[in-house]
Formats: structure tokens, sequence, C-alpha cells
């Protein structure tokens, strides 16, 4: 430990030595002094009512990117997201979670349990929260699943995994979960082509506001709110998709190995 | 004692070349260490840093602020003020759903770690490359 | 001097001083917790770079999910790193 300890302060030592060095010459010349062009046109146009074919309608600059500007990139991602968590099911394939240990499923004590009992709800009223006002605050579709995700592994620690069995929580739910997210995702990056079809008007994948040759745009304000179209759509589907991907990766992850090992045995044998 | 020099530049050198460092620490902990899970530990590190970097690209020099508009009913003056002080959201946008696609990859490395402790009985590399089959 | 240099200054040569630690140490469980706490680091650096959006998702993430993942896998198969 004393050596470790020795290396790292040296290290640190030698680097601002050498910072300081290379602040004695010129530098690295003069750092972050503004930013690209395209950066302006974005922070210009993310909510910008008078130039309403440009605008993405929503304050929140990296929502607006993320999901109007550049929203196939983050399809495409999504996809990624879906095909990782289908290839870590499919190592697990075969493998039923709902086989129970004998004495296994205590969890940790009294204490810890009551704690995690009054620490979920406020934790589920945060995630929504950032889901549901990502277009106005920083936060979205991502964050919240990523903060809902922590929920079915703290439930696993605290209570064993068995819990979320007898809460009916098991792969094939949570699947279906993910799947009607990502359905979300499917059916709000075509809503703008189906109503463009039906009603005539020319209309593009993924729209949200209206564009210089196509005049469809989906509602900005609901009543008095800004839920700046297809923005929240996107942003509740994300979490939803989200927080089931990873849960599903869970409740795999926590099987105990002496099942796991069963089970891909039998399945050597029979074929 | 007199610092003759640019303090704030001195800081971000400072902070520069620390990313720098973990970055080559990292790609270390990669190449060198035999375990796979140590490798994996090497690996997000090496991620998180090239994200920082990505977003180290974006921004600006204080005062700054983040790419969110403080008002739903902004004049054009605000737009301008807004635009002259708020950091690069583009390279935040990509580096989000790099951060949370890279997590399910990495869960997708994990789950094949384990197929292969489950195969060879060992996570040593050097231990895996001598057993035949 | 600006704040934010100073803190971003502190907070990256505590995460490189973590991330040494990490990759050096042997106990593989050790070596998580400092990688957590190197991401903790990264995340206050992220928030002096004006990038709330990406802490918000960065903390659950490197601090929650991904030492949970670890540690199960630890669980499972090895401990410690041999020489």
């Amino acid at each position: 430990m004393r050596k470790e300890l020795i290396v790292a302060t040296s290290l640190t030592v030698t680097i601002i030595v050498l910072a300081y060095v290379i602040t004695l010459g010129s530098g690295l010349g003069p750092l972050f002094n503004g930013i690209r062009p395209l950066a302006e046109v974005y922070l210009r146009t993310t909510l910008n009512p008078s130039q309403p074919s440009f605008t993405a309608m929503s304050p929140e600059g990296v929502t607006a990117i993320v999901w109007d500007y550049r929203g196939l990139d983050t399809l495409f991602e999504t996809a990624v997201f879906y095909l990782a968590i289908i290839g870590a099911i499919a190592i697990y394939r075969g493998v039923s979670e709902k086989v129970r240990l004998n004495g296994a499923g205590v969890g940790l004590s009294m204490i810890v349990k009551v704690v995690t009992k009054v620490l979920i709800p406020i934790n589920i009223a945060i995630a929504t929260s950032i889901a549901l006002h990502g277009h106005l605050t920083p936060g979205g579709g991502f964050q919240a699943g990523a903060a809902m995700a922590v929920i079915p592994m703290i439930l696993i620690i605290a209570f064993s995994r068995y819990l979320l069995l007898d809460l009916k929580i098991s792969k094939e739910v949570a699947l279906a979960f993910r799947s009607i997210g990502l359905a979300g995702i499917a059916l709000t990056a075509f809503v703008p082509i189906l109503i463009g079809l039906l009603s005539g008007v020319n209309a593009y994948i993924m729209q949200n506001q209206l564009k210089a040759d196509a005049s469809f745009s989906l509602p900005a304000y609901l009543g008095d709110a800004l839920v700046s179209g297809s923005l929240i759509l996107y942003n509740i589907s994300e979490y939803l998709a989200v927080t089931f991907g990873f849960s599903m990766i869970f409740l795999l992850l926590s099987i105990e190995e002496d099942i796991v090992k069963e089970q891909m045995r039998g399945d050597g044998v029979e074929h | 004692m007199e610092l003759n020099i640019d303090l704030n530049a001195f800081l971000a050198n400072i902070s520069l070349l620390s990313l720098i460092a973990i970055i080559g620490i990292s790609l270390y902990g990669i190449l060198a260490r035999p375990n796979i899970i140590k490798k994996i530990i090497a690996l997000t590190i090496f991620t998180d840093a090239a994200n920082l970097l990505a977003i180290l690209v974006g921004f600006r020099a204080p005062p700054s602020q983040p790419p969110v508009l403080l008002t739903i009913k902004p004049s054009p003056e605000e737009l301008q003020s807004f635009s002259q002080v708020a950091v690069d959201p583009l390279p935040q946008a990509l580096v989000l759903t790099a951060v949370v696609i890279g997590m399910a990859v990495n869960l997708l490395i994990i789950f094949i770690a384990l197929q292969v402790y489950r195969l060879y009985g060992t996570l040593d590399v050097r231990r895996i490359r001598r057993l035949k089959g | 001097m600006d704040l934010t240099y100073l803190l971003l200054a502190v907070v990256m040569v505590f995460a490189l001083i973590a991330t040494y630690l990490a990759i050096v140490e042997r106990n593989l469980v050790r070596a998580v917790v400092y990688s957590a706490v190197q991401s903790i680091a990264f995340t206050l650096a992220l928030y002096l770079f004006r990038a709330p959006d990406i802490a918000l998702v960065y903390l659950p993430i490197t601090v929650g999910i991904y030492p949970a993942a670890i540690l199960f896998l630890i669980k499972k198969t090895e401990e410690v790193e041999q020489p």
C-alpha cells in the first residue's frame, strides 16, 4: 500500500510540474474561448417561435438535439441498446429464473429493509419527474431510465431476488414493458408520416415541428403547458425501455450460479 | 512565493494533463493486466475519460451556463445573450447516449466473461490461452 | 483565478489517483470501489463542465448499476487477480 501511495503522489507532482512548465511557455494556446458556429445555430433555434421551421420548441438544448435535430442517431443507438441486451439474454437461453433454492432469499437486516422501503417511492418520484420534465429542465428518457434501473438492483440486494418474483416481475414481464417502450418510440417516429398520408400533406419520419416544405407539426403546447411535440413522447418511451432493459439484465445476473449450471448442463444432455 | 503565470491556464492544464494520464493508465490496464475483470474496469475508465474529453471540446470559459434556456417565452435579446454564454450542446447529446449504450454493451461483456468462467474455470487470460479447446 | 478551474484541477487529480489505485489494486472488490470513487470525481467534473444532463445519467450508471454488475460477476467468479 505504501508503494502505491508514493507512486500516486509522485504522479501528481509530475503532472503539476509539467503543467507549470507548459504554462510558463505560451501554453496550449487560449483554452475554451468560444464554440463552433453549428452550436450557435442549435442554441439560437432550440426554442425560437419566430423561426418556426427551424425550432424544436424545447428550452433544453440537449434533449432537442437528442430527439429532434439528430433523432435518427438516437433511434439507431436505441437499436444498439436493444441488441446488446438481446445478446445478454441469448447467453442465458434456456435458463429459467423461476427456480428457487431452498433456504435462500433471506436478504439483509430489518433496518436495511425498512430504509429501502422508505427510499423506493422517493426514487420512483424523482425518476418519473426527470422523465416528464425532460424537455424543460436537464433530464430525459435516458437519465430517468438510469435512475429508475437502480431500484430493481437495490431490491435484489436488500430483499433477495425472490421478492421480484413474488411481485410477478419476471423476465417476460420486463421484456413486455420494454417492448412497449420501443413500440412507443417507433410509433412516435411514424406518426407524422401516417397523419401526413391520411390528411394529404407532406411529412417526414421523426418530424417534430413544421419544416420549409412540410407544413405538418405536432402540438408544442397542450393547453398552457409546453410539451414540445414529440419530445415528451420519446422521453416517456425511452424511460420505459431503459428501465426494463436494465431490470431484465439484473434479474438474469442475480440467478444463483448453481441453478444456472444445472440448467445449462441439462440443456447439453438433451441435444 | 510569487507566481507570475496565468493561474487559470495553469489549473486548466493540470486538469487536461490529468485526463491524458488517466487515459494512459487505463490503456495500460486494458493491455497489460491479465485478469478479465480488471480489463473490464479499465475499459470503463477509458470510456469515461474519452467521454469527458468530448465534453471538454464543447466547454466555454466561465462565466458560462448549461445549454438550457431559463425561460419558456424568450425574447430575441435573451436568445442572443444565451447563445453568447451557453456551452456547446452537441457533444453533450452525443455523450448522453454513449454513456447508456456503453453501459448496456458493458453488461453484455460481463455476461460473456461469466460464460468464459463457466467454460474455462478461470478469468486469467494467460491460463485461458494455455487451455486448448 | 476562477473557482471552476480550481475545483476542476482538484477533482481531476483526485480522479487520477483513484484511477491509478483501481488499476494496480490486486483485490478486485477494492478495485471496483476505487473505480466508483473515480466516477464520483468525474461526475463533479461534468457538473463543472456545465453538463447537468450527463451528470444526471452518469451518476446512477457508474456509481449504481456498473459496480453492482461487476460485484455480481466477482461473487460468481474469482476475487483476487493473480500476479
